[in-house]
């Protein structure tokens, strides 16, 4: 075996990372007051090297590395690269979140971009061992960064996300040893090949069912689902950022691999998983219309895309895989757009609840109009890219066949009582305010501002002329 | 001509509004309006000039973006093309946003160039229902139109506007829903049966043999939903009294007058011409539910105190009467039903525009203060008898060739072996002397009867009013003395329409 060509060809992002969290801690030991605005560079050029070294994993063939637990193929560098993306749009983000307790700034960036690679192992994992050891250290980084903000709320957050996690791991791992205690192996190729060769039973049922009901609390799935809104409400704005975006696209990523390769002997699962979705949908939309807070809309609506992608994603099969990564590009951006918009709102001294958003349509039209097309977005009205990722998923489930139909109705339901909660927020920012004159926000050019209209932008671009990134996800999910 | 110009120009013009240097400038802005929707009105007529009544589909036109189709690769693209329907209703729709534009001017009182900006937005919009090829692009442009009507609706309108609005947005969403689920059941079976991906509505076409007579009957109701919130059908139409009365005038003249029509093309386009065969099953109970919205939106009517309320609902009796003509599923209801479409855009266009210009001198719509007011505004009277003879249906105005259609088709009709679709019809011209009562209570407690002594400054009719009622009045008449032009207008795209029934 040869450690330096599986380096080279499959994990060169990653160890890049590695030395960006080595540099970033080693100088929070020594320098922290003085240069605390090197560490944003320090994340930033890391996290830019390890996008452009992409370009030099291999994709073709596959190529596993180290014992073939890890895998990197078009699929991973797909995932991958959107994660860095996202990454990159986070680290801007929490500037200001940062600055106000300078001396911790290099910890903050150190615990973020560990916990991007840790999303990263995830993607590329082909191994349970690996996929074990990385989820746990995302989870690892996520309830430091919560409880960051050194409030009461965030520590409560932190601790309901842990109590959380630990149940669901306990159960995920439940799952695995049972997998194992039926094939023999961990490694997803193996295992793959075992059930090509025997019939699946009752355990292999059973045992699929514990692993995915681990992965379905980072998604926010229904019964496990109940940390969501507290902990984005009581986490720094652009840590919920974080939470809502690069997880997600990880636990998604290796979701699809699993669906592939392990999940897909059973025909138990997928209709568990749909009912799952269609729960939670009609949960998270429900709870979303009561909220007063815009940080707990969001949560509610990251928590029911969740559910729309799992919906489509539990029918596995080539088309359905395509339409939810397009779904998933569209959603980051239209996602991180509206984090940036609330985040601009907090550095002017707003706080994120609804009723002060009032009169903002006069007083900044072009904010409102940047931050209106991303809740659209999220609504899915026309020529944003969430009218188009709709479309085509939903194209994807009735494909699947036409017992998903009713399912897909009650989805459908769902989304309008989504739209009446989108509408609500664009609605009260129209509405005259009677009270107060709002102030004029700073026309500064921050990177939340660029940040807020470049995924404006980007949402309307992609609803306008879809083809090519549909062409993208294609090809990226043929080539799975 | 060229398509995408008429599309789209209203749009650009409404992003030129938007501009900020325009903000201050009220009066600039409404003329400005006012200019361009009658030069789209006058260029949208060429429409008729140029159209060719041979070809089935008249100035097809691609939409593509750096010579890539929308969708390329599964079939969906941004096609345009126009038939004898839908120049018809193209032609409307720009009438009514010309008509619109200038019955604002002393109605809207604040964010002009935000105003004018969402109205040219919705008329790109619907003029993009009228004219695609495509079923995701007819989609797309439906949804489209959600977002101008609210923001007009909830932030120009009086009383409980933002909760109309928000009841207006909900129950057209969760149509059209329904109908994207059933748009895509019906992409999808098309695809099963002839393995090609295409959502192009003159090339779907299923093998019949292949796909389920119930799967299509689910496709059908999922779309007709769709459509039956926007008709509206009567357990799906309480949004639409609740927004046109807090709706402001110009906007309520468009609602009648052209959204509501949308609906009934969407039927023709689905469930007619592609869902035949789901159609001649389902006939009856739409015959049946076109009944209820006859007669039950008449009785509904009649007990309203609120002006604006009744000609709402005397809105929904007429479509009632549309409906009842496109399930006679013949040449003549189909073609009654359509001229019906452009008699109700014009009459229930003007008669909103009557209720606003009482509110506007009184302030008040209810029923019961009113009275007597011919004696100070004889010419508005006037012109509100017109429109109130031409609303009942007699004959020379513009409805009564309209309705006789509907019904002659109705009796005629052979798509059912029983006697169905006869009695409905017979019943509902019965039933249509309510609709008689309802609207002439309307005219004689307003205008006619004891003049209250506060009305007594109320002035008549000033100049721009006067244009616009004596040219929606000019319409009701000479359509109405003259129908055969736009009867051989629509007849070619609806023979091609009603092909499976046997014309």
């Amino acid at each position: 075996m040869n450690i330096l060509s599986d380096i080279f060809n499959s994990m060169l992002p990653e160890t890049i990372l590695i030395f960006t969290v080595l540099i970033l801690s080693v100088f929070s030991m020594f320098y922290t007051v003085e240069i605390h605005k090197l560490s944003k560079w320090i994340a930033l050029t890391g996290i830019v090297a390890a996008l452009f070294s992409l370009k030099y994993l291999q994709l073709e063939p596959v190529y596993y590395a180290f014992f073939e637990s890890n895998i990197s193929d078009t699929f991973t560098v797909f995932s991958k690269a959107l994660v860095l993306i996202s990454a990159f749009i986070v680290v801007l983000l929490s500037k200001k979140n940062v600055s106000k307790r300078n001396h911790k700034t290099f910890q903050f960036y150190a615990l973020l971009i560990s916990g991007i690679l840790a999303a990263m192992f995830v993607i590329s994992a082909n191994d349970f061992i690996l996929l074990t050891v990385s989820l746990e250290m995302m989870s690892f980084c996520i309830y430091f960064l919560i409880a960051y903000k050194k409030e009461y709320l965030s520590k409560e957050a932190s601790f309901k996300y842990i109590v959380t996690n630990a149940f669901s791991t306990a159960v995920y791992l439940f799952g695995v040893s049972y997998l194992y205690a039926v094939t023999g192996c961990l490694n997803f190729n193996k295992i793959n090949e075992y059930f090509l060769q025997n019939e699946p039973t009752l355990i292999y049922t059973i045992a699929i069912l514990f692993v995915s009901s681990g992965l379905l609390f980072k998604l926010a799935i229904l019964p496990f689902a109940n940390w969501v809104l507290d902990v984005y409400e009581g986490s720094a704005t652009s840590v919920s950022a974080y939470i809502a975006t690069i997880p997600k696209i990880a636990v998604i990523c290796i979701f699809a691999r699993l669906m592939v390769f392990i999940f897909g002997n059973s025909f138990e699962l997928p209709i568990i998983l749909i009912s799952l979705a269609v729960l939670t949908a009609i949960w998270a939309n429900i709870l979303a219309i009561r909220q007063k807070n815009i940080l707990r809309i969001l949560a509610c609506s990251s928590s029911a895309n969740a559910a729309y992608m799992l919906f489509a994603l539990s029918l596995t099969s080539v088309y359905n895989l395509s339409t939810v990564l397009f779904y998933l590009v569209t959603y980051v951006f239209m996602n991180l757009g509206a984090f940036a918009a609330v985040i601009i709102l907090e550095n002017s001294n707003y706080s994120s609840k609804l009723h002060e958003f009032r009169g903002f349509a006069y007083s900044n039209p072009i904010f409102t109009l940047a931050f209106a097309i991303c809740i659209f977005g999220l609504a899915g009205f026309p020529i944003t890219s969430g009218f188009i990722a709709k479309l085509y998923l939903f194209s994807a489930i009735v494909r699947s066949g036409a017992i998903f139909v009713p399912m897909l109705i009650i989805l459908a339901i769902t989304m309008v009582v989504a739209c009446y909660y989108y509408t609500n927020i664009v609605k009260l920012m129209f509405e005259k305010n009677r009270d107060i004159e709002n102030e004029i926000l700073p026309y500064k050019t921050s990177s939340p501002t660029v940040i807020l209209y470049a995924s404006a932008f980007i949402t309307v671009i992609i609803g306008v002329a879809p083809a090519w990134l549909i062409e993208i996800c294609k090809f990226v999910a043929y080539n799975l | 001509m060229n398509l995408k110009l008429l599309i789209f120009s209203p749009l650009i013009i409404s992003l030129i509004f938007l501009l900020p240097i325009f903000s201050g400038h009220s009066v600039f802005i409404r003329r400005a309006a006012k200019t361009f929707a009658c030069v789209h009105f006058i260029y949208s007529l060429l429409l008729i000039v140029f159209y060719n009544a041979n070809l089935p589909l008249n100035f097809s036109d691609e939409i593509t973006f750096f010579n890539e189709k929308w969708f390329g690769s599964l079939g969906i693209s941004l096609s345009l093309g126009v038939d004898g329907i839908s120049v018809l209703l193209v032609i409307l729709c720009s009438f009514l946003t010309l008509m619109s534009c200038m019955a604002s001017k002393g109605v809207i009182k604040s964010k002009h160039s935000l105003y004018y900006s969402l109205i040219f937005m919705l008329e790109t919009a619907v003029l993009g229902v009228f004219c695609s090829r495509d079923m995701f692009e007819f989609f797309l442009f439906w949804e489209l139109e959600l977002v101008p009507m609210y923001f007009l609706i909830s932030l120009w309108g009086s009383g409980n506007a933002k909760k109309s609005a928000m009841k207006f947005l909900l129950y057209t969403f969760i149509g059209s829903l329904f109908m994207l689920c059933g748009l895509l059941m019906l992409y999808n079976f098309n695809f099963i049966s002839t393995q090609e991906l295409t959502a192009d509505i003159g090339n779907l076409n299923f093998d019949y043999d292949s796909v389920p007579i119930y799967v299509q009957c689910i496709t059908s109701i999922l779309i007709f939903i769709g459509f039956a919130v926007k008709l509206p059908i009567i357990p799906l139409h309480n949004w639409l009294p609740a927004a046109h009365v807090d709706a402001p005038t110009p906007v309520s003249m468009l609602l009648a007058g052209i959204l509501l029509k949308m609906g009934a093309y969407g039927i023709i386009r689905f469930n007619i011409q592609i869902l035949s065969d789901a159609f001649l099953i389902l006939v009856p109970y739409l015959v049946i539910l076109a009944f209820i919205n006859i007669a039950f939106a008449a009785v509904l009517a009649y007990y309203q105190t609120d002006i604006k309320k009744i000609i709402a609902y005397s809105s929904i009796s007429s479509m009632g009467i549309v409906l009842l003509g496109l399930c006679s599923g013949n040449l003549a209801g189909i073609t009654g039903a359509v001229f019906l479409m452009l008699a109700h855009g014009i009459i229930s266009a003007a008669l909103f525009f009557i209720v606003g210009i009482i509110y506007k001198r009184i302030s008040t719509r209810d029923i019961g203060q009113l009275g007597g007011l011919a004696l100070v505004m004889p010419k508005t009277a006037g012109f509100a008898t017109l429109f109130c003879l031409a609303s009942v249906g007699l004959p020379f105005l513009i409805s009564f060739p309209g309705e006789f259609l509907v019904f002659f088709g109705a009796v005629i009709s052979s798509l059912l072996n029983n006697y169905l679709i006869q009695v409905v019809a017979l019943s509902s011209i019965i039933v249509l002397v309510l609709s008689a009562i309802y609207i002439l209570k309307f005219l004689h407690k307003s205008f006619y009867g004891q003049l209250q002594l506060r009305f007594d400054s109320a002035c008549d009719l000033i100049s721009h009013e006067f244009i616009i009622l004596f040219s929606l009045s000019v319409v009701i008449i000479l359509f109405g003395v003259l129908p055969m032009p736009i009867i051989d207008l629509v007849i070619p795209a609806i023979r091609q329409a009603t092909e499976a029934f046997g014309g």
